[in-house]
């Protein structure tokens, strides 16, 4: 009977031991990247009104969204992404402000999305925003901080795509698409469907300018070369025109910070989250199945909660960055640190007393009483176990 | 990116796996060990080009996708349709060409004219309930079905079916009729969203072999 209550429900897990203390480690190691950029942490609730994760925000489609009601009857929804939550404490405390706020966020989100069984329903994610700067530099420290953070993590082989929104909103503006056949072709964009957009174009009268700038969603490495062909042909869409000078010149601000080599830019890259208004980011590597990170500006989305400052952040899912390190097999060492007393029964006193001047150094002490049953041996297995540095016997 | 790293490939069980294989052949990709009958094996290496194939049965195939489990796979439309799986759909293969229909008897016709409610036996609930919800905006009660979808009109377990059609020989043996397509089938190679990013050189040169076969077979 008992049994049942030791089940967790689908989608949530316990996290133990090991695997624990390496996932605290790893967020020590992200939150210690993002502080030295001098991002500051913020902290938002577990559940909010219902409005602020709505279709107009465009964040989780709503059937993903756990609901409930408060004693009022509003609805409530555990968060399914946490920059929303930002940009309205932000509006609300910050409203003043008009220099950038930097700030960073680590905790759990929740999606309800039944189609991906094995997949977990509450993640860990931590993300970092720069709020009240549009500039290119903003973008630029963006990107580098992501890098940083993925390298911090300990990956070695990662790509981080680097694409604009308006690129495919002004390619869809320019051709006259209303917004079910851009809806339809974004899927189609979205998909890497390329072959079905083709067949979707090839009907469409447009400009052959227009038509090659179509062809360049397919690219996923993008070139400088290839970049200054895209300015050229824009010349007379200045919605794409602008998407791709400020790629220009963020490929330039991200020469200075010498992470060339794990950028690629993709202007085909399109986000599930419709808030998204200018770079998009994202972040690739072996062992998993989908991005790790991902990100963007978002300039309509303070406004929406009453304050006119533009921003941009991403945020990075812990847990599959986690298992994207143990499938490349990289290790996130732990420390040995601390003592583990064990003691004879008589010798309570003297070992309380030891442990605590020791602790009060600032030294780990972990006290065990020996007991009949268990042998030197297994002690000290069970200090090595707990990453004791040193096991001490009073007896 | 990685020298070392195989890339796996999960087929679809029966003609599509055997017309995939034939296709990969004209491009210089060979599998000598999937042609041994009587093995036991479940994948197979291609130790030269650094390629791993196993088969699966057909619904499974976007699922080892989704998760990179097979960095590319092959599988019919149809399957990515029902499946709704986040994977990069590439390439139509062009083989195993076929399409999704509304199928009954004539008098079944009339039914679908006047956003009445009726029964649709299928095994595509999702594509069914997509095209009746979203495109005819129509309400339908939708029955799950796994085989012999033609027997529901007959028996009068539903008033129309939604099923593939090739020939149409079997629906014409029972008195039933093609009454709406729904779309297209063929099959497609569709590829994982990580894979497509960091293996991009090996995936692009496979899709570009594959399309100038593809475009010679027209």
């Amino acid at each position: 009977m008992k049994n049942q209550l030791l089940h967790t429900p689908e989608g949530v897990r316990d996290i133990y031991n090991d695997e624990c203390m390496k996932k605290h480690l790893l967020q020590d190691k992200l939150k210690k990247s993002m502080e030295c950029y001098g991002y500051r942490i913020i902290q938002t609730p577990t559940f909010e009104f219902f409005d602020i994760f709505g279709k107009e925000i465009g964040t989780t489609p709503s059937k993903d969204l756990y609901k409930f009601f408060d004693r009022e009857g509003n609805t409530l929804v555990l968060r399914p992404d946490i920059t929303p939550s930002i940009a309205r404490s932000v509006a609300m405390y910050y409203g003043e402000e008009d220099m950038p706020i930097r700030l960073y966020y680590m905790g759990n989100i929740f999606i309800n999305n039944s189609r991906y069984q094995g997949r977990l329903k509450e993640n860990t994610q931590i993300g970092a925003e720069l709020i009240g700067d549009n500039s290119v530099d903003a973008d630029a420290e963006m990107i580098s901080m992501a890098v940083e953070c993925l390298l911090a993590a300990g990956l070695e082989k990662f790509q981080l795509s680097v694409g604009h929104s308006d690129f495919f909103a002004g390619l869809a503006e320019a051709a006259g698409f209303d917004e079910e056949e851009a809806q339809e072709l974004r899927e189609l964009i979205g998909n890497k469907n390329y072959f079905g957009v083709e067949e979707a174009l090839a009907n469409w009268e447009m400009e052959e300018n227009l038509r090659e700038l179509f062809r360049m969603l397919e690219g996923f490495y993008f070139s400088a070369d290839e970049m200054e062909r895209a300015r050229t042909l824009a010349v007379n869409y200045p919605k794409i025109l602008a998407a791709i000078v400020r790629l220009e010149e963020l490929n330039k601000a991200l020469e200075v910070y010498g992470i060339g080599k794990y950028i690629s830019y993709e202007l085909g890259m399109v986000s599930n989250y419709q808030y998204y208004t200018g770079i998009l980011l994202a972040g690739y590597t072996f062992g998993n199945g989908e991005a790790i990170l991902t990100g963007g500006r978002y300039d309509k989305l303070l406004p929406y909660f009453g304050k006119n400052a533009p921003s941009i952040g991403f945020a990075i899912v812990i847990d599959q960055l986690m298992a994207a390190l143990a499938r490349q097999k990289i290790e996130i060492s732990v420390p040995q640190e601390g003592i583990l007393i064990v003691y004879a029964k008589q010798y309570f006193r003297e070992a309380a007393m030891q442990a605590g001047e020791l602790r009060r150094n600032g030294t780990t002490v972990e006290l065990i009483g020996m007991d009949s049953f268990h042998t030197k041996e297994e002690y000290e297995a069970y200090g090595k176990r707990n990453y004791r540095s040193q096991v001490i016997f009073l007896e | 990116m990685s020298d070392n790293r195989y890339l796996t490939f999960a087929l679809g069980k029966g003609r599509l796996a055997k017309q995939t294989l034939e296709m990969f052949e004209k491009i210089g990709i060979t599998c000598e060990e999937m042609k041994d009958k009587s093995t036991r094996k479940l994948i197979f290496v291609n130790e030269e080009l650094k390629l791993k194939f196993f088969l699966s049965k057909g619904p499974d195939v976007p699922t080892y996708v989704e998760y990179g489990a097979a960095d590319i796979g092959v599988v019919g439309k149809d399957t990515i349709l029902e499946e709704g799986r986040n994977i990069y759909e590439v390439l139509d293969l062009g083989f195993g060409e076929c399409r999704m229909c509304v199928c009954g008897p004539k008098n079944a016709e009339e039914l679908l004219k006047h956003h009445e409610l009726i029964r649709v036996a299928t095994k595509y609930p999702r594509i069914a309930k997509d095209y009746f919800y979203n495109k005819k905006h129509q309400t339908v009660e939708i029955i799950k079905l796994n085989g012999s979808i033609e027997l529901a009109p007959i028996v009068g377990l539903s008033e129309v079916i939604v099923d593939i059609v090739e020939t149409g020989s079997t629906l014409r043996e029972n008195g039933l009729f093609v009454l709406e397509e729904v779309c297209p089938l063929s099959a497609r190679m569709v590829v994982n969203q990580v894979s497509m990013k960091m293996e991009h050189e090996r995936i692009t040169k496979l899709i570009t072999d594959l399309k100038s076969v593809i475009e010679k077979r027209r």
